[in-house]
Order: C-alpha cells, then sequence, then structure tokens
C-alpha cells in the first residue's frame, strides 16, 4: 500500500500518523512530496510485529521547494520471529534550497528469534541541504521484566507498560480516541509473545 | 511469618544454597551478612521467585503460604518485596505510571477498586516524604539516570508505597554516601510496624546502626553457620569473618 501526500503550496503542511499492527506481510511508505516553498512534512509512525509476520514501512521525503522542511520518527517493535524494517528516502532535488530533515528510527526486540533492520536512503543533489539520521536499537531484558514481577505487574502488563512508553512520542501525535485504541491494539498485537 | 526449611537451589546446575533454615516472626529484624559470594544475594532472588534459580530441595512457607507455589508477582501482592541491589533502567515508563500499575494490581488481588488518579498522586506525594524523593524523580522514566543514591530511595520509596509484610534490602547501603544511609535508613525506619518484618543484607555494621536487627545471621558456602544476637554484627564489624571460618574447622 502506498499514500503519497503533495504540499504544492506555499507553507503548505502534511503530517502522516500511522500505528501498524496488520497483515502477515506489509510494504507501506506513505510519501510527501514538498513542492511548495516552506511547506512541512512529518511521518510518525509505529509498526509493531509478532510471530512470523514481516513488515517493511518508511516513508519517502521529496523535497522540491525551497526552505521545505520535514520529520521522520519512526518506531518499530518486533516479536516472536518476526522482521521488521524501516525504509525510507530523503530525496533533496537541485533547487531545494535549505532543504531540512531529521529522522529517527528506534528499534526494540522482545526475544532473540526476531530482528529489526533499518534502511535509510539518502538522495541529496543540493549543497545547502542539512539531513540526519538517528536511529537506536534496544531489547526488554529478563531483569526488566522481573522488576515489574517483584513489583506485582505481570510479565505481559509490564511489556504494555514498556513498549507504550516506547511508542509515546507517536501515540501522543494521534487524537486522543484514537491514541486509546492504539495503546490496547499493542498490548493486543502482542499477547503471549514472552514467557 | 516467614519459615525456611532446608532451602536447597541451584543456577545452571551450581548449587549455592546448601541448606539454610531461617525463621522470621511478625515484627523482627534479621540482619543477615557473609563474605562476598556466600549466598545471600541468591537467597533474596530465590524468595522472590527469581526465573534464573532453581529450588532444588527445602520449603518456604510465607504466611500460613507455600511461597515457592507462587508466581512472583503473586507473592508480591502476598507481601513479599524486594529492595534491589541493582535496580534496573526502564526507558519510556514514569515513575507514576509504573507505580499506578503495580498498586492497582495489589489492589486488584485484594479485591480492592482501582484508586482514581487524585487518590493516587494524593499518595505518592504522602509517601515521597518519607524518603525525600523529589517530585522530579517520580515524573522521570523507572530509575533512568538515577544516581546510585537516588536509585536506592526509589526503591524505599516503592516499599513506602506497596506496604510489604515482609521487605528484603539486598545490600541497600551499597554505593550511598552517609547523608543518603541515613534518609534510606530513616525511612525504612517510619516504616517499620509491629507488624511488619524485615530481613537486611549487608556487609557493613553501619546500615545497622541505624536499622536494629534483633537477629544476625552468619552465610557462609550456602549454609547459616552462627545465629546470635545484635552484638555478633559488631565482632564481625572489629575481627571480620576469618574467626568464623575457624571456628568451622577452616
Amino acid at each position: 500500500m502506498t499514500k503519497r501526500g503533495h504540499c504544492k503550496g506555499v507553507d503548505s503542511k502534511l503530517s502522516w500518523t500511522q500505528v501498524e499492527t496488520g497483515s502477515a506481510i506489509t510494504w507501506k511508505y506513505p510519501s510527501c512530496i514538498l513542492t511548495g516553498d516552506n511547506s512541512v512534512a512529518e511521518f510518525y509512525s509505529v509498526a509493531v510485529t509478532n510471530n512470523y509476520q514481516q513488515a517493511d514501512t518508511g516513508t519517502k521525503m521529496i523535497h522540491i521547494g525551497k526552505n521545505t522542511r520535514s520529520t521522520i520518527v519512526s518506531k518499530g517493535i518486533s516479536a516472536g520471529k518476526s522482521q521488521n524494517s524501516y525504509r525510507g528516502l530523503v530525496r533533496v532535488s537541485e533547487k531545494a534550497d535549505n532543504a531540512r530533515n531529521y529522522s529517527q528510527c528506534d528499534s526494540l526486540l522482545l526475544g532473540s528469534e526476531c530482528g529489526a533492520h533499518t534502511f535509510p536512503y539518502m538522495d541529496i543533489h543540493n549543497e545547502t541541504a542539512i539531513v540526519e539520521h538517528e536511529a537506536t536499537t534496544s531489547k526488554i531484558s529478563e531483569d526488566q521484566l522481573f522488576y515489574c514481577n517483584q513489583r506485582g505487574i505481570s510479565t505481559e502488563d509490564a511489556v504494555g507498560l514498556i513498549v507504550n512508553g516506547y511508542a509515546k512520542e507517536v501515540i501522543n501525535k494521534l487524537p486522543m480516541e484514537f491514541a486509546v485504541e492504539a495503546q490496547k491494539l499493542l498490548a493486543i498485537s502482542l499477547e503471549g509473545s514472552v514467557g | 511469618m516467614l519459615e525456611v526449611k532446608d532451602l536447597h537451589a541451584s543456577i545452571n546446575g551450581k548449587e549455592i544454597l546448601k541448606g539454610i533454615n531461617l525463621s522470621i516472626k511478625k515484627g523482627e529484624v534479621h540482619a543477615i551478612m557473609g563474605p562476598n559470594g556466600s549466598g545471600k544475594s541468591t537467597l533474596s532472588s530465590v524468595l522472590v521467585g527469581h526465573p534464573s534459580f532453581e529450588v532444588t530441595k527445602g520449603s518456604v512457607t510465607f504466611d500460613g503460604q507455600d511461597l515457592l507455589e507462587l508466581s512472583p508477582e503473586d507473592r508480591s501482592h502476598a507481601g513479599l518485596f524486594l529492595s534491589f541491589q541493582y535496580p534496573v533502567e526502564i526507558p519510556g515508563v514514569s515513575m507514576v505510571n509504573f507505580m499506578r500499575a503495580a498498586v492497582n494490581e495489589k489492589r486488584k488481588y485484594e479485591g480492592k477498586s482501582a484508586l482514581t488518579a487524585s487518590e493516587f498522586l494524593k499518595l505518592m506525594r504522602e509517601k515521597r516524604a518519607v524518603v525525600e524523593l523529589d517530585n522530579k524523580l517520580a515524573n522521570r522514566s523507572v530509575n533512568e539516570g538515577f544516581s546510585g543514591g537516588e536509585k536506592k530511595r526509589n526503591e524505599i520509596f516503592q516499599m513506602a508505597m506497596l506496604e510489604p509484610k515482609l521487605s528484603i534490602l539486598d545490600e541497600t547501603d551499597s554505593g550511598l554516601d552517609i547523608d543518603a544511609l541515613r534518609i534510606v535508613a530513616e525511612g525504612v525506619n517510619k516504616l517499620k510496624t509491629p507488624e511488619t518484618s524485615c530481613i537486611v543484607i549487608t556487609h557493613y555494621q553501619r546500615l545497622l546502626d541505624y536499622i536494629k536487627p534483633d537477629v544476625v545471621h552468619v552465610l557462609y558456602k550456602g549454609r547459616i553457620v552462627k545465629t546470635a544476637g545484635p552484638e555478633l554484627a559488631l565482632e564481625i564489624e572489629k575481627r571480620g569473618f576469618d574467626w568464623i571460618k575457624k571456628e568451622l574447622g577452616e
């Protein structure tokens, strides 16, 4: 599935927020084309994979207008034997003076049989562009879970707490009602993934 | 309250505890001392049900219940608390959310309804004062970026929130400066009631100046080799453990 948004006019703004828990195999790259000068685009994503799911998701930010800015925040959570990839392109064309991009890709692993991958593509044709990419990978440790257990929190609830804390940055971008749904969805998607 | 009989436990097939007998009554404070590697931390881990350790023999009853049958979270609900020697960091999970989950799980177990947000925050404020814990710390992620002293204080804060029947303090004094030690120890004393008991695991007499033990045990090579009153801790402070090893004929 691929959707594209087009920032045509001057000072236009576009924001994608996705919570991806879906199908067996997902390829999904909601994209933004920043044609209008001074336009701004954002992409916020949480992708959860469990069992044998494969998700390969991310975005394209295509900077064409001048002074265009984009932000990418992607949080991947892998459990079971799943594979979770972030794949994203940031393109800055020749005329896109002073384009600015910041990308942050975090991966959280549950268990030892899942995988997380990050493929940031950058295609920069203008010297004035400033493009940043940050990536982290972390794991929920046995010690963290046991600490929660000792305080009376079951392993399943502990995973929910940690995952929701981790995805907070993206979930906070969602409208209230939807954020509550998303939190529950995360917990359901990861049910039975630990212990 | 706690009755440990001939407890044997091992990790990765290596036996660490070789027959522990321990009996703790309501309201008592027991200190457990012993050289490094004698099994002190293993004992506390086994009591709270750490999955890395396997109990191979013996029994533990807590308040009339078979403790070894219970899951770690149910042991917590039953009133057992461990102040960890090395509290772990949980990034992204705020202390408020963490404690709220813990307190409400316990209430659920006791058949009580969950606290409302305002009731809960009031309880947090009250208990924070016990260990002079800063409000800022309560809003940060669990133990993340806390100093050694703050982590230990945070453990006692959690103990205050959960009001356990039996608390195990595993080297709560290690890594604390003298002021932090005093605050932590006073916190523990404030929480002490005639209904609650405490196991204090420590290397040094220093902590026991503040938290007065009723009984002092020496753990050595997986067994309790000596049990006496508080004077034993003072003697160990002066003479070390060698004389006890000699008594054992080593």
